[in-house]
């Protein structure tokens, strides 16, 4: 295609970076949509309310969201340690 | 196994930004027509469903606060999840069997990125014109008719983006409320939310990612790959019949001159969604919209020759071999999923429409009475999943007689939940120690429905 031949190796590097960070994050987020509904539909936050929950346990859909980003943030570990420890060792 | 060439471009090569701008040219004819009856169909299903009313209640909620969905007649619990897990490996299945078959089906016609990226591709036409006038616009200055063409576009392009948001929401929380909410400025912070990032995702990626998502994006599109095989119909141009390619005045013989079909118009490449040229080989970047041979099929007309130098062929057919439709990986893949489709109908046809769950009494494991019988006491958990309400009585059956207390019916709301205490007594040593008992709940108004748990009875062993 018609690309600019003054490309530097520099910003090809950044292009390529940014490339694997949105695979990175685009990969955790299809993950943790899965395991979110996977786990919500066998635990319900409710039957697990006991003593003094913290506060954003407050209702169903705050435990939901709560739950979805802590497996993005998982996701995000598991997804960024694969891509470094592919990524080889040079 | 798979010699399909697939020439990558610029892989690596590129950031995002620096994706060269495809203007994709209008098209019609047959597979034009087919992708607009499905963009009608899918879309109106998608904002029309929310509308509608079942028994007074949404017909197709998602009600994920009370843990229940609604789908017409039918009400699902997270007792059922396993029917939404079959749901899925059907879907998956169906996936599989239609690109060993067709190739990339639902990428052309029913991908809900091709679908909104159609709409979004009308509405540009209709504020910025043609492939040509686009083309000029975003050449030319930011004067007055630049600037309301734009300015045009993104007002229907956000108003759509909103408007799907919105649609989205009303899937999981009831519409009409959420309208009044929405109107009056008044909607939750998650409602709200939702609307926005449902909206900016439609309008990002139908607006402006486009092919970048089938590319960049897609898990299918990398994999779908390795379900073809020289038997799947896909999109190809004849290079036999084409080339070698070149312009040529009407109605004059091409072999005459040396030449083949292909009058290298570049009509082929212009109406191309992803901005590929086919004639280069199948290539990864095809959703196999087929506008391609659309546009190719009009020119062949125009010029007198038969249509399909690009068309719907397999590689055998190609190479002048004979292509099989049967084949192992189709027959199988067909067996599965019909297996699937008529187990899935089946079970849910003998879903039970009352579940009954039995917890024993924490504290005491049985209490002897003065007059030598022995309780147990239990709390039942009736939930009734029909349209109706019911009226439930307890039945109990063990090895011996078992009298129940209280003994009373029980209205349970149609998609409620009712806890009971139940006390079960019998004779403190007759039979002598522990039994298992079932206890049955039965709706007075439909004795169909009804369900019944193993449940155990406590008793003194000697």
């Amino acid at each position: 295609m018609n690309q600019p031949p003054t490309e530097t190796a520099a910003s090809h590097e950044l292009g390529h970076r940014a490339r694997s960070i949105a695979a990175i994050l685009w990969s955790a987020f299809l993950a943790a949509a899965l395991a979110t509904m996977l786990c919500f539909a066998f635990i319900d936050p409710e039957a697990l309310r006991s003593g003094d929950p913290p506060e954003w346990w407050s209702s169903r859909l705050h435990v939901y969201a709560v739950g979805f980003f802590f497996f993005w943030l998982i996701g995000l570990v598991s997804a960024a340690l694969c891509w470094q420890l592919s990524r080889g060792t040079r | 196994m798979n010699e399909v060439r697939i020439p990558i471009h610029g892989s690596g090569q590129s950031l995002y930004v620096a994706e060269e701008k495809v203007y994709p040219r209008e098209v019609s004819g047959r597979f034009a027509n087919l992708r607009t009856l499905s963009v009608w169909v899918l879309l109106g299903i998608f904002y029309v469903f929310p509308w509608i009313d079942w028994n007074d209640r949404q017909a197709v909620l998602f009600d994920l606060p009370a843990r229940k969905f609604f789908i017409f007649g039918l009400v699902f619990w997270p007792q059922d999840f396993i029917f939404l897990t079959w749901l899925l490996i059907i879907a998956a299945l169906s996936l599989f069997f239609f690109t060993a078959v067709a190739g990339r089906l639902w990428c052309g016609y029913a991908c809900p990125q091709t679908v909104w990226t159609e709409t979004f591709l009308w509405m540009e036409r209709l504020t910025e014109g043609d492939r040509n006038a686009r083309l000029k616009l975003d050449r030319g200055p930011w004067d007055a008719n630049k600037l309301l063409r734009k300015g045009a576009k993104q007002i229907l392009w956000v108003s759509f983006a909103l408007w799907t948001g919105f649609t989205f929401v009303g899937f999981f929380s009831p519409i009409r409320q959420l309208a009044g909410d929405v109107l009056a400025w008044s909607a939750g912070p998650w409602e709200t939310f939702w609307i926005f990032f449902y909206g900016f995702a439609t309008y990002g990626n139908a607006g402006f990612l486009r092919e970048q998502v089938c590319k960049y994006m897609c898990p299918y599109a990398r994999f779908q790959g390795a379900m073809f095989d020289h038997d799947t119909l896909v999109i190809t141009y004849d290079k036999e019949r084409g080339e070698p390619r070149g312009a040529r005045k009407r109605g004059t013989d091409p072999r005459a001159q040396g030449l083949g079909d292909c009058i290298d118009c570049t009509w082929c490449v212009q109406v191309c969604p992803t901005g590929i040229d086919i004639r280069q080989g199948l290539q990864i970047e095809c959703i196999a919209c087929a506008a391609c041979i659309d546009a190719c099929d009009e020119i062949m007309d125009k010029m007198g020759s038969p249509r399909g130098l690009i068309r719907y062929t397999t590689q055998h057919a190609l190479e002048h071999q004979p292509t099989r439709v049967m084949r192992p990986r189709v027959l199988i893949y067909a067996g599965l999923l019909s297996a699937l489709v008529v187990g899935f109908v089946v079970a849910l046809a003998l879903r039970s429409p009352v579940s009954l769950d039995v917890l024993r009494d924490r504290n005491t494991l049985y209490r002897l009475t003065d007059d030598g019988q022995v309780d147990n006491v239990y709390t039942l958990r009736i939930l009734n999943k029909t349209e109706k309400e019911q009226r439930f009585r307890i039945e109990a059956r063990g090895g011996s007689v078992l009298t129940l207390l209280p003994q009373r019916e029980y209205v349970v709301g149609s998609g409620a939940v009712y806890s009971l205490p139940l006390r079960v007594r019998r004779a403190a040593y007759e039979p002598l120690g522990p039994e298992t008992i079932e206890i049955t709940a039965r709706s007075v108004d439909d004795p169909k429905v009804h369900a019944t748990t193993d449940a155990r009875f406590l008793a003194p062993t000697r």
